[in-house]
């Protein structure tokens, strides 16, 4: 369970984070008009993040699949900033 | 609904570590919160009764006298109006070595002790610090992030039988089944109320820290420099070096009535300023206050030479940020709607605290070895503590009541005598629970418990005069309502005393509440 449960802290806090960011960057108007319920959203996605991590069978397949989400949604989302294709 | 039975045993490993780690620390934040919802006539209740009824002429000249004395102030000073919190205006602003220093039309030199009472804020202190000095927060906040865990955790577990045993309240010989069900029924009727403990508890405790975390990861590092915006209703305004006096208090404050009324808010209450560049042609008033129909209150900012309207975020007509930020506080401190919220708040805030207590009794039942009488030392270990960290800090609360009114009565500092009595109770009830048997600890803490609580409003009664009987003539429902209700409390606490003595007669042999456990 800790191995599954550490994936759900560490890289589960990126994936909820890159989700948060990505939501609040690419609604509609400046990224800076949901900071505060992005802040707040960001704390029960983290939690269900470390809740879904143990519903993996492995430790191995949750920091996987986790790790991948979490940089391939980072990865976009700063393809999308420095291109300057959202603000 | 079914569930495989191996995430059913993860769930249920991951809710018993998490109630484990965290439990104890929630059963004081949420014994303590409970009282905390109360925080504004506990302040009136811990300070002696004089009728003090201060004007907006007070509080302009505190602002005038302030604003004279103390250079730094100048730049940036807070104010609340008389009658919010405390009957008497306060002025609150940074010296030159970013200290805050509190000054009151008693107090116009400052000092950094802030006016009123020191009980409430220890109360609140317990709710969510412990007691503990600045990390105490940081802790609050991964404990609210544990608490969740926990919730999503527990509610699938019991997914299963969720519908079907709603209403189960089974007692009799299974006294597992009846903890169980006690356990599960607060649980499930009171989800709501603690979703959003957990989530706002986490985001008050590790808003900074959560911050700072984020800004490099999502907001491209332009996150501080957007959060002002997003927090505050005034704007940022430089300074026009030109000087300009103020315009008198007395507008200001029937100016963001005025604003708020236009707006829609019919009943608009200034609780507190921020004044800005004092003295300067770009001087910037923002005035906070509470409408009685909206979820949370509401914020009006304008110049503070001309009144000319710079920026409102009022219920009904705010941006998401701050509709969210109004919300946040208002859920998390129950200051909305009427009168029967608080003593909602109070009551699902005892339920949470019997979730915890209930949890910890739970996880010793289903560790007992029922064949013989010897027990496991861990199980054994964690009957004490649940007695003398949960038993105990009921009774260090009510001796900090105590102490409140009894030590300024004999001339002594009530500040650091609550504390001690607080604290020092607190750690001789956990000293004397670990060594003695759980179900004597448990009968005599709660005994104590009872005592101590009965005192509360015998002290208040001696030390002010003002009986409960008292105040309920008078018209004073709040003192009214903590006396009372400490009674009320310490009767529960000698009914559960009772009961302790019943199970060690009736109960159980084989168990860690034995009256001779092994």
């Amino acid at each position: 369970m800790w191995a599954r449960l550490s994936a759900g802290v560490l890289p589960g806090f990126f994936l909820a984070a890159t989700l948060i960011g990505l939501v609040s960057w690419l609604l509609p108007g400046p990224w800076e008009s949901t900071v505060v319920p992005g802040l707040l959203a960001f704390f029960p996605l983290w939690i269900g993040a470390i809740c879904a991590a143990c519903r993996f069978t492995s430790g191995k397949q949750a920091w996987g699949w986790l790790s991948v989400l979490a940089l391939l949604g980072l990865g976009l989302l700063w393809l999308l900033q420095t291109s300057g294709w959202i603000r | 609904m079914k569930l495989k039975p191996a995430t059913l045993r993860t769930f249920t490993t991951l809710h018993s570590w998490m109630g484990l780690i965290a439990g104890f620390a929630l059963f004081v934040a949420f014994y303590a919160g409970a009282i905390t919802v109360f925080h504004q006539p506990l302040q009136q209740w811990a300070t002696p009764h004089a009728a003090a009824t201060a004007t907006l002429d007070d509080a302009q000249h505190l602002l005038d006298s302030v604003l004279a004395q103390h250079p730094e102030a100048r730049e940036h000073v807070g104010m609340t109006f008389p009658g919010y919190e405390l009957a008497e205006p306060t002025a609150y602003w940074q010296d030159s070595h970013r200290t805050w220093l509190f000054a009151t039309p008693d107090n116009l030199a400052g000092s950094p002790t802030p006016p009123g009472a020191s009980l409430p804020e220890l109360i609140n202190e317990l709710h969510y610090t412990l007691g503990i000095p600045i990390a105490g927060t940081w802790l609050m906040g991964l404990v609210s992030l544990l608490y969740g865990i926990a919730l999503v955790s527990g509610f699938v577990i019991h997914l299963p039988r969720l519908l079907k045993d709603l209403f189960a309240l089974r007692p009799g010989r299974n006294l597992k089944r009846f903890w169980q069900d006690a356990h599960n029924v607060i649980g499930v009727l009171s989800l709501p109320f603690h979703i959003v403990f957990a989530v706002t508890g986490a985001l008050l405790c590790l808003l900074f820290v959560l911050m700072m975390a984020l800004n490099p990861l999502i907001y491209d590092g332009k996150l501080m420099a957007a959060s002002a915006a997003a927090m505050d209703t005034a704007p940022i305004v430089q300074k026009a070096d030109i000087a300009k006096p103020l315009s008198p208090l007395a507008s200001w404050h029937a100016r963001s009535i005025e604003v708020a009324h236009g707006k829609g808010i019919a009943n608009f209450v200034p609780g507190y300023l921020k004044l800005a560049h004092a003295g300067d042609a770009h001087a910037v008033v923002e005035i906070t206050g509470t409408s009685p129909r909206g979820l949370g209150g509401g914020a009006v900012a304008f110049d503070a030479t001309s009144g000319a309207v710079l920026a409102t975020q009022l219920p009904g007509a705010r941006d998401a940020n701050h509709a969210t930020l109004a919300a946040v506080y208002a859920l998390h401190f129950g200051d909305y709607g009427n009168v029967a919220v608080p003593w909602l708040y109070f009551l699902l805030g005892l339920g949470g605290a019997f979730l915890f207590y209930s949890g910890n009794l739970l996880w010793i039942e289903s560790r007992r070895k029922r064949r013989q009488a010897e027990q496991g030392r861990s199980s054994l270990i964690m009957a004490r503590a649940t007695v003398g960290i949960c038993i105990g800090v009921c009774v260090a609360i009510s001796a900090a009541f105590v102490a409140a009114q009894l030590l300024p009565w004999l001339d002594w500092n009530a500040s650091t005598g609550e504390r001690w009595a607080c604290f020092g109770s607190w750690a001789l009830c956990a000293l004397w629970a670990s060594w003695r048997a759980p179900l004597r600890a448990a009968q005599e803490l709660l005994g104590l418990a009872a005592i101590v609580t009965a005192l509360v409003p015998l002290a208040h009664g001696l030390a002010t005069g003002w009986w409960f009987w008292r105040s309920a003539a008078a018209g004073q429902g709040g003192l009214f309502a903590i006396d009372v209700g400490a009674l009320a409390l310490a009767i529960g606490f000698a009914s559960l005393a009772r009961a302790a003595t019943r199970r060690g007669r009736a109960g159980e042999a084989n168990s860690v509440w034995a009256v001779e456990p092994r």
